[in-house]
Parts: structure tokens; sequence; C-alpha cells
């Protein structure tokens, strides 16, 4: 069976990738649902290619990574399959791991206009209406700084929220009240009854 | 004409003015914000590479940053502290680079709706 093959590019890198659509969901011919291979060629550096699982995964490391960048938050990402670091605020260094035994670690380095041309690359993939990727999940190494942050957030609203509530719902129930008893008016009926 | 005006709801211009910027107005900024960075995509990304190796590009760089501080000096209030960190060219290293990252992180279909993230993020 000949398998589909789609390639999107942006300046110095060029995704591409191969696969076959899914016939049991009624796909067109032209569509890419199982992915048996794909390519990413950056000029001047190492061809990285590898099966589907891979991909997801390298994916969301490239746009995390690209998040902590621009976010102010220390650029490291680490995972079983993929770290990336700043050397400095122009250098990535990424260093891709194999799953096959004794096959060391392939280190790339790639300035910014590189990591953009990337990730555009991925933005086209992703929003391709020709191509459907399933999401994968590899447990990720997110830095201490930016999980403090994030359980401090959570801790944050789950402190402030539960009695925020309790206040509001108090003065709502404790109003209604306001129509059941009225001081002012007791001591008046009382003074009736007793003139005196 | 409408483009001039929101312009100068950035507090960092001389010609700031207090109006408050509506949502659809904010989107509409967002939108042209988007549109320009895939027209410029190609100069962004030489500027980028420009720093990458500075010995060899140096050119690009620094006719990039003297555009840049000649603009702030005739538009912005450079009596700001935060100007004042953007015209300092040991600090603006950096709000440069990522600003320019920001913008070149958006140039596909859906880099209005990334672009606008970014923002809210901040």
């Amino acid at each position: 069976m000949i398998q589909n093959r789609l390639s999107f590019h942006q300046s110095s890198a060029s995704l591409e990738v191969i696969g076959l659509p899914d016939y049991s969901n009624d796909e067109n011919k032209d569509q890419i649902s199982i992915i048996s291979q794909w390519k990413l060629t950056i000029v001047d550096k190492p061809l990285i290619e590898g099966k589907i699982e891979h991909l997801g995964p390298i994916m969301d490391a490239f746009y995390i990574y690209s998040n902590l960048l621009i976010k102010n938050e220390i650029p490291i990402y680490e995972s079983k399959l993929i770290d990336i670091k700043a050397d400095n605020l122009h250098i990535h260094s990424i260093v891709l791991k194999s799953s096959k035994p004794n096959v060391k670690p392939l280190v790339l380095k790639i300035g910014n206009s590189l990591l953009s041309d990337t990730i555009n690359c991925f933005d086209q993939l992703n929003e391709s209406p020709k191509v459907r990727i399933k999401k994968t999940n590899i447990p990720t190494k997110i830095p201490k700084k930016l999980s403090f942050g994030l359980n401090k957030k959570v801790k944050f609203f789950n402190f402030f929220i539960p009695p925020f509530i309790a206040i509001c719902s108090l003065i709502l129930f404790s109003s209604s009240f306001i129509y059941f008893y009225s001081p002012l008016e007791n001591i008046e009926k009382k003074e009736l009854i007793n003139p005196e | 004409m409408t483009i001039w005006k929101l312009r100068n709801n950035n507090p960092l211009r001389k010609s700031y003015v207090t109006n408050n910027i509506k949502l659809k107005e904010f989107d509409a900024l967002i939108r042209i914000t988007v549109e320009m960075s895939k027209y410029l995509y190609p100069y962004i990304r030489e500027i980028l590479k420009s720093k990458e190796d500075i010995e060899e590009n140096s050119a690009i760089w620094n006719d990039f940053n003297r555009r840049f501080i000649e603009l702030i000096k005739e538009r912005f209030n450079i009596d700001s502290v935060r100007v004042k960190k953007l015209l300092n060219q040991d600090e603006n290293d950096e709000i440069i680079i990522k600003s320019l990252l920001i913008l070149s992180f958006c140039i596909s279909n859906h880099g209005y709706q990334k672009l606008k993230n970014f923002l809210y993020d901040f």
C-alpha cells in the first residue's frame, strides 16, 4: 500500500510525516491518521526521525520549552526522551535520547532562529486538516521554581476561596432573617399588651 | 486614524491618553500584530540569527538596535524607569530578543490565539 507523505517547511527547518489514512473512519485517501514515520530536517544539523510515539512528546517538549523561555521562567525541559535547556539567551541545547540500548544520545545546539523555524513547522502540522495526531503521555520534569509557582497558585486559591464562599453564604443566609424578626416591632407589641 | 489613537493607550508613550481600550480594539491590535509578524518573519529571523553569531552578522543587530533606540527616544516618555530600561543597551538585549521570539512563534494560522494567550499570561 502506498503511504502518504506530507511536508511542512519554514526557512531552515522542514518536517515530513509519512503514514496512512484511517479507512475505518471513512477518511479521505490523502489524509494521515496512522503515522508510521516522521523526519525533522534542520539545515546543518543531523536528521531527527522517529516513530509516532516520539513525535507528540518531542512537539510538547518544544512548546513547553518555548513557553518557559518567553515567560522568564527557568528554560529547562527534561523527559525520558528529550532534554532542552538554554546555554545562553541565544543558543539552546537539545539532547535526544534513543529508546534503543547502547545508542548514545544525540546532542544538538540550535539558535533562536532555528528554534522558531522548528516551532513553526510543528504549528503547521498541528493546524493541518490532513494530519491527525494522537497525544501520548510521557512523564516530564518541570523546573522546581515553576512547579512551586503552580502549587503556590493552587494553594492560594484553596486557602482563599472556601472562607470567601462561607462569608458570602453567611451574609446571604442571615439577611433573610431581617424579614422574620424585627426587634422594634416586638417592643411595641409588648408595650401595647402591658401599657404600664 | 483609529489605530493611531489606539497606540496612545500605551502608558510608555509620550502621547499617552487614558482611554480604556475595548476588548474588540485589543483583539484588532493583536490581529494586526500577527499579520505584520507573518509578513516580517524573514527579517525577524535574520535579526535573531545575527545575535547568534555576533561576530559575523553584527551589522544587522547593530542597525536594528540603533533604530529601536531612536524610535523609543522619539516616541516614548524617556523619564519613565521602564523606558530607561529599554534604552539601556546592557539590559535591553533580553527584552528585545524575547519580544522578537514571541512574534516569531505567532506566525501560524492560529497565531492570533497564541499571541493572545502569551499576553494574558504576562
